[in-house]
């Protein structure tokens, strides 16, 4: 996992934990890639990523001084409401959390981390909140298993990670917020390319509506569960 | 001094050559940035008499130098569209055009039955090119009495501009383009996506839901050109250019392939400045030419 930042000011100054703003690149794929943002301070966001493919790669090589094309913040974030909250990341489902924290503590709440990976080596190192549990389904490091049994009840849940993750964690909490990961074309609402099939019929956009659901409303078994970006070329 | 960039389409006066394209720019009210000014026209996301789902995701992956969507026209039905954004766009400085699609001939005639007189809604892009959806769509495109007997039973409805948008996926568009003009069309927007598919190495299966999905963007450009060409040789009528236009030298390309304007489409995804950056680009370089207008500019269209 690696950390980017950008000096993005506007966007620095309004994220909200649970937004993510659409990069493009150059020489770079044809579609700009969706990040959450991961931290916000002064003029600087960052983003986190792994090296998926050729587009990722490209990302990964820009010098210090390198321009990329960010535009955010978009999507509905989180909303804190409560007195506690339980945050649960799985994987790469880290990138909203520090701003999830940042964003409870600001509302008095009380903050519980749980951490989940696939092993040790693969958990994010960043921690923060007044309670960190850590979990990995290979039982390298803390809870063995996943994080979504680690966790304790809590008014508020949040939690980011894979979507088999998130639909475990709606199994458990149906009224937590989740923020989705799907394929995404345009980012701004126009392109219905990150359809979100929902329990009520029909599908929405997770780049306008979502990317944070309700995880009861979501429904999972539509919502494809391996996704990737298949071209950099 | 600035050249003119004003072009007609038909009984339309455009104040420049670059348009939205159907499905790229929602119903005009989403997209961020852009400056109006550069706008000529938009084309709405297609729609239907009534509200339809669309497909299941996965609906887009992109491919080299481009997209598959299959987004299968999801969209809320007419009487939501003349109700919540058809009085938006009354109040706009550009006309609006409504994408139309239906599963039978008549479906198409009550749509633009329905939309005439409606304020805000300029003219029609008959849809006969979708090849997302299981009825209807693609079907009307490639056979030429089906396509002239959908824009008769549009152009019998209304007496507003209708524009008719083709498939490349034909043996001869030449063929389709001059039984829609014959029907009564005023214009044609060539090309719609082409039919693609994507294959997941992981699950051994296509990566959209869909199975197959309309290919666009940058990759797609010289087929474009070309299909454009031919249509715009086969008519009378305009010919508006799309597929793959990003950038000002691939709109000059289908204008001077002898297209009348341009519609640009998933580069706007990409780049929310690219109309008016393909708008200001094909200002600068018919400056640089010492061209006084858009009419100036060199056409290749030999008649056959």
């Amino acid at each position: 996992m690696v950390v980017l930042g950008f000096y993005a000011p506007e966007i620095a100054t309004s994220v909200r934990a649970g937004q993510f703003v659409n990069i493009g690149w150059t020489p770079g794929p044809l579609l700009r890639r969706p990040f959450s943002v991961y931290r916000a301070e002064d003029e600087r966001i960052e983003v986190v990523l792994k090296a998926v493919g050729v587009g990722t790669e490209q990302l990964l090589a820009m010098e210090i001084g390198d321009r990329v094309s960010c535009l955010g913040p978009l999507g509905r974030g989180f909303a804190m409401t409560g007195s506690g909250v339980v945050l649960v990341s799985g994987g790469l489902g880290v990138a909203p959390m520090p701003l999830a924290v940042r964003d409870a503590r600001a509302a008095g709440m009380e903050v519980t981390w749980v951490h989940g990976a696939r092993t040790a080596a693969e958990l994010c190192a960043e921690a923060d909140g007044d309670r960190v549990i850590w979990a990995t389904d290979d039982g390298s490091q803390g809870f063995h298993g996943s994080a979504v049994v680690a966790a304790p009840d809590a008014d508020l849940v949040l939690a980011c990670g894979p979507n088999p993750m998130l639909a475990a964690a709606a199994e458990r909490w149906p009224d937590a917020q989740v923020a989705v990961e799907t394929y995404m074309g345009c980012g701004t609402g126009v392109c219905l390319g990150c359809a979100v099939p929902l329990h009520r019929g029909g599908y929405d956009r997770a780049c306008t509506e979502g990317p944070v659901y309700r995880a009861g409303d979501v429904d999972w078994s539509a919502l494809p569960s391996h996704l990737h970006y298949a071209v950099g070329a | 001094m600035k050249p003119d960039l004003s072009v007609e389409v038909g009984s339309l006066r455009l104040r420049g050559p670059v348009l939205a394209a159907s499905g790229t720019f929602g119903y005009g009210t989403e997209v961020p940035l852009l400056e109006r000014r550069a706008l000529a026209g938009m084309v709405s996301k297609g729609i239907f008499l009534r509200p339809r789902e669309g497909t299941p995701p996965p609906r887009i992956v992109e491919t080299p130098g481009g997209m598959l969507n299959a987004i299968g026209l999801q969209g809320p039905g007419v009487e939501v569209l003349i109700s919540d954004y058809a009085p938006k766009w009354a109040a706009w400085d550009f006309p609006v055009l409504v994408n139309i699609n239906g599963e039978s001939a008549n479906e198409y005639g009550e749509l633009a039955a329905r939309l005439d007189g409606v304020p805000g809604v300029a003219g029609f892009e008959i849809n006969i090119s979708c090849p997302n959806v299981e009825q209807g769509g693609l079907y009307f495109g490639n056979d030429p009495r089906a396509a002239a007997a959908v824009t008769e039973a549009v152009r019998r409805r209304t007496k507003l501009p209708v524009w008719v948008k083709l498939t490349p996926m034909v043996g001869d568009i030449g063929v389709i383009a001059r039984a829609v003009e014959g029907a009564g069309a005023d214009a044609l927007c060539a090309i719609n996506t082409f039919v693609g598919m994507s294959i997941d190495l992981s699950s051994y299966r296509p990566r959209l839901s869909f199975r197959t999905g309309g290919l666009s963007g940058p990759a797609i450009r010289p087929l474009a050109v070309h299909l454009a060409h031919q249509a715009a040789r086969a008519v009378r009528i305009p010919v508006i250019g799309i597929g793959g236009i990003a950038r000002a030298e691939d709109a000059l390309e289908f204008l001077v392939a002898g297209c009348a304007a341009v519609q640009v489409g998933t580069a706007t995804f990409v780049n929310p400045k690219a109309i008016e950056e393909v708008h200001d680009g094909i200002a600068a370089h018919l400056q640089a030419k010492g061209f006084g207008s858009l009419a100036d500019l060199p056409r290749y269209l030999p008649r056959d």
